[in-house]
C-alpha cells in the first residue's frame, strides 16, 4: 500500500464531519458541509488519480471542483430569499 | 526512505491532517459564519501542499499541470462561494446585506430602512 492510498484513507474520514454538518443545524449551516465535502472529494480524487497512476482520472477531480461550485452557488442564490 | 518520499510523505500529511482539522471544526464551532472561515485553509493549505506532492512525486507533467488546475479553480471557486453563501445567510437573517448603521462599520455603506 502506498503513502497516496494511505493518506487517501485517511482523507476519507474527513468526510464523515462534513456529513455531520450537512445533516444538522439550518440550511445555511448545512451549505457549508456540502461545501467543504465538495473540496475534500476533488482532493480525494487528486490522490486516488496519483494513487493509481491515471492522469486522465484527474479530470474527474476538476470537474468535480467546477461542478461544486455550480451547485453550492445555486443554493446560495436559492437559500438567499426563496428556501 | 529516500528524500523524495519522505517529501511526499509529510506533504501529503500535512494535507491531510490540515483537511481532518478543517472538516472537524466545522462541527465543533456553531457560528455559520465562523464556520465559513474553516473553508481557506483546506483550499489556501492542503491542496498547495498536495500539489507539491504531486510536483515532487511526478516532476514537471500532465498530473501536475492538472493538478495546477485543480488549485487554481478551487482558489477561485472557493472565494466565490463563501462570499455568496455568506451574503445569502446575512439576506436571511436581515432581509438585505448591507450593514446596519448602529454596527458602525468604518467606511461600509449603511442600509437605512
Amino acid at each position: 500500500m502506498t503513502v497516496w492510498l494511505v493518506a487517501a484513507e485517511v482523507l476519507l474520514f474527513a468526510l464523515v464531519p462534513c456529513g455531520i454538518a450537512a445533516f444538522r443545524g439550518t440550511p445555511i449551516e448545512r451549505l457549508v458541509g456540502l461545501e467543504m465535502g465538495g473540496i475534500v472529494q476533488a482532493m480525494l480524487l487528486v490522490i486516488l488519480a496519483e494513487a493509481f497512476h491515471r492522469p486522465s482520472t484527474y479530470d474527474l477531480a476538476l470537474a468535480m471542483a467546477l461542478l461544486a461550485f455550480g451547485g453550492g452557488l445555486v443554493f446560495a442564490r436559492f437559500l438567499e430569499r426563496w428556501l | 526512505m529516500n528524500a523524495a518520499t519522505l517529501a511526499v510523505t509529510v506533504l501529503l500529511a500535512i494535507a491531510v491532517l490540515v483537511s481532518l482539522i478543517c472538516c472537524a471544526a466545522l462541527v465543533i464551532v456553531k457560528d455559520v459564519f465562523s464556520r465559513m472561515h474553516f473553508l481557506a485553509p483546506i483550499t489556501c493549505i492542503s491542496m498547495p501542499a498536495l500539489l507539491a506532492a504531486v510536483v515532487v512525486q511526478e516532476g514537471w507533467g500532465q498530473a501536475t499541470l492538472k493538478t495546477i488546475l485543480v488549485l487554481f479553480v478551487l482558489l477561485m471557486v472557493n472565494a466565490v462561494l463563501t462570499h455568496a453563501t455568506a451574503r445569502a445567510a446575512r439576506i436571511r437573517e436581515f432581509g438585505h446585506w448591507l450593514p446596519n448603521p448602529k454596527e458602525n462599520i468604518p467606511g461600509a455603506s449603511t442600509h437605512s430602512a
